[in-house]
């Protein structure tokens, strides 16, 4: 299994390489953001471990180069920096996973084997509908606008049902059955919550409601 | 006039406060002007109508009482004459008078048509232009015109003198004003002025605090001052408590190991080895806490969060790192900022979920709700729980539940850290799930 390595550290690299090869990957090391662009974009990788702290740039920009060109290696980053914004602009950023220095290389191996399993079967879906994008891999939404928002499981399940079939009426009911929730017994008022928050999220007129019958996803359809 | 504002550049209250009120007294005093001079107008006008009226009247009588006779002498004789420059003309069927013959041809046409009213009869070459009263009545079938005027340019020039008096008084009651503005923003800076030596002498370390002998006005400004040194100082002191720490601590790990390493006779291997390797860790663990210790930035430190948008970030990327476990959020906040600095936030989020994401078997759920002043943040997750007997060491430092699972220690020692540094509350108890529920309440300061 082909591995991409970008790390700017010798010392830490080279002892990393060592461990990934006798964990069976075959591993191919970078230590420059300007390599590890071209590198990731030629090559087919399995899988990518990225220090975001790199000489001549950041690893978020690398990745976001990535994944602007549509790669979709399974990106693991590495940073000296635990700090939990970082993790979360790491991961909107399209990372998968996140590992802060110093860890243990059997870890690493772990967590670079989960990755390769969650992808492997993977087929990257995307939803689209009306200028909406729902990323179905990584549970986050594209707005006409450009930004994408995250979503959490909930509001996930009920924005892909509506989108699957825009134009189409969803009642209560219907979306209930969505929401394995917490609560033994959701009520009515969950959906118009998970609703309202959507449409904070995405914009009031892209769920229509119509009284006494339930919700549409984009009318014009 | 008043679409030219200063720009948000100009910087000087003085400019600001006369770009203000400045077009608004020249506006307010040109209208008075105005005014005035209407109303002059006016009443000279009326008063003079009034006396022309009074003279055809009497006029009238005399013609009445020697009629059919005519005397042009009453029209020379009369007292008004001197006194008010009058003019009178006089027709009785075809016979004409005028008490000024030089003015015959300028009162001679009105004389024809017999009609009762008043006129405006402009100006000739000498300039004077007049106002008159002309009276008709008929007697025994002839008809009788009279004409009284007044020379009305004397009495226009008075006006227009009065005036322009009244223009110059106007407009040095506005220096006035000015200079009155300045005064005032003279006399309200003076205690800025005050402000700017004290701290300058506060820099110089010649005081330590700001004192409070100013305007009432200016107590408040000087009172959060202070409060800011003192955060600051609080500030100095802890992160320099804090480097001190560091340095004392990891200055003998460093020293032991360097020398290990400098020394070739020592084989590097086995007990030892393990050895180096786990007091490296405890290196690295001692950092990691300190540094989170000394990133808070703590309240009054000016910067606010956006609750809503960090906890749902926090929620999306769990909710992928934790592939098979529910990540829940539910909301109802109004206000989108709260006056928490950012970074400590997205610290208290992200550790509260994570520990609950760790010990959940499926579900976790974060509920972000706000009273009056008050933000109450509540995670719960449906894994074991945690026995009331153990829980107030949660978070304690150095308290490990589960050796298995790392970091519980530290990330709810970090939460403990920062809810005490915001004055917050923080509450263990059995949620609805089943497990642990952990609720935070943040009071505004």
């Amino acid at each position: 299994m082909r591995l991409l390595l970008v790390e700017d550290d010798e010392m830490l690299a080279l002892s990393l390489t060592r461990f990934l090869r006798s964990a069976g990957f075959a591993v191919d090391h970078v230590s420059s953001a300007q390599n590890a662009r071209a590198m990731g974009l030629q090559e087919d990788y399995r899988a990518a471990v990225l220090d975001i702290g790199l000489p001549d740039g950041s690893g978020l920009e690398v990745l976001e180069t990535w994944r602007q060109a549509r790669s979709e290696v399974p990106v693991l980053l590495l940073t000296a920096r635990g700090g939990w914004q970082d993790k979360v602009n790491g991961l909107k950023a399209g990372a998968d996973d996140y590992l802060a220095k110093p860890f243990h290389a059997e870890e690493l191996v772990a967590r670079i084997n989960a990755l390769i399993r969650r992808s492997e079967g993977r087929v990257h879906k995307v939803l689209q509908a009306s200028g909406f994008e729902l990323d179905e891999e990584r549970k986050r939404v594209r707005t006409p606008e450009g930004a994408w928002h995250g979503l959490t499981g909930t509001e996930f399940r009920l924005l892909r049902c509506l989108m699957a079939r825009p134009g189409r009426i969803f009642s209560k009911e219907e979306l209930l059955e969505q929401l394995y929730n917490l609560d033994a017994d959701p009520s009515h008022n969950v959906i118009e919550a998970y609703i309202r928050r959507l449409r904070r999220l995405i914009g009031r007129d892209s769920i229509t409601t119509l009284r006494g019958q339930g919700y549409v996803f984009d009318t014009s359809q | 006039m008043f679409s030219i504002r200063p720009s948000k550049v100009t910087r000087s209250l003085r400019t600001t406060l006369l770009w203000w009120l400045l077009p608004s007294a020249i506006v307010f005093m040109g209208v008075a002007w105005l005014i005035h001079g209407f109303l002059l107008e006016q009443m000279s006008r009326d008063f003079v109508h009034e006396r022309l009226h009074q003279e055809a009247e009497f006029l009238e009588r005399q013609v009445r009482q020697t009629y059919p006779d005519f005397d042009a002498a009453l029209l020379a004789d009369s007292y008004f004459h001197e006194v008010f420059h009058h003019t009178f003309a006089l027709r009785i069927g075809d016979r004409v008078a005028f008490s000024h013959p030089s003015r015959q041809d300028k009162f001679q046409p009105w004389l024809q048509n017999p009609q009762t009213n008043f006129l405006t009869i402009e100006g000739d070459e000498t300039g004077a232009s007049f106002l008159a009263f002309r009276k008709a009545f008929e007697m025994a079938g002839e008809p009788i015109v009279i004409i009284v005027a007044e020379d009305y340019s004397l009495l226009a020039d008075s006006q227009q003198e009065l005036h322009l008096w009244t223009a110059v008084v106007s407009a040095a009651l506005l220096l006035f004003l000015v200079l009155l503005i300045l005064l005032a923003v003279h006399i309200a800076l003076r205690p800025v002025k005050q402000l700017q030596r004290e701290l300058g002498d506060l820099r110089a370390g010649a005081r330590d605090r700001l004192s409070l002998y100013v305007p009432n006005e200016f107590e408040g400004l000087i009172f959060e001052l202070n409060r800011l040194l003192d955060t600051l100082d609080t500030r100095l002191e802890r992160s320099r408590q804090g480097m001190a720490n560091l340095s004392h601590s990891i200055k003998t790990p460093i020293a032991a190991l360097t020398q290990i390493l400098a020394d070739r006779d020592t084989p590097v291997e086995g007990p030892l080895r393990e050895q180096m390797v786990s007091r490296l860790v405890d290196l690295d663990s001692q950092l990691e806490a300190e540094m989170h210790r000394s990133s808070f930035a703590g309240p009054q430190a000016g910067k606010t969060a956006a609750p809503e948008t960090q906890v749902r970030e926090i929620v999306w990327m769990l909710g992928r790192l934790y592939e098979n476990k529910q990540f829940h959020m539910e909301t109802d906040l109004e206000q989108p900022r709260w006056p928490v600095e950012e970074h400590d936030f997205s610290e208290l989020i992200g550790n509260l979920v994570d520990n609950a994401g760790k010990w959940a078997k499926s579900e976790v759920l974060v509920r972000l709700t706000q009273s009056q002043n008050e933000l109450v943040l509540e995670v719960e997750d449906d894994g074991p729980g945690v026995e009331p007997s153990a829980r107030a060491g949660l978070g304690s430092r150095g308290l490990r539940l589960d050796e298995q699972t790392e970091g519980h220690g530290l990330g709810l020692a970090i939460v403990r850290d920062i809810v005490e540094r915001y004055n917050g509350h923080l509450v263990f108890s059995d949620g609805r799930l089943g497990g642990l529920l952990v609720r935070i309440n943040l009071t505004k300061t």
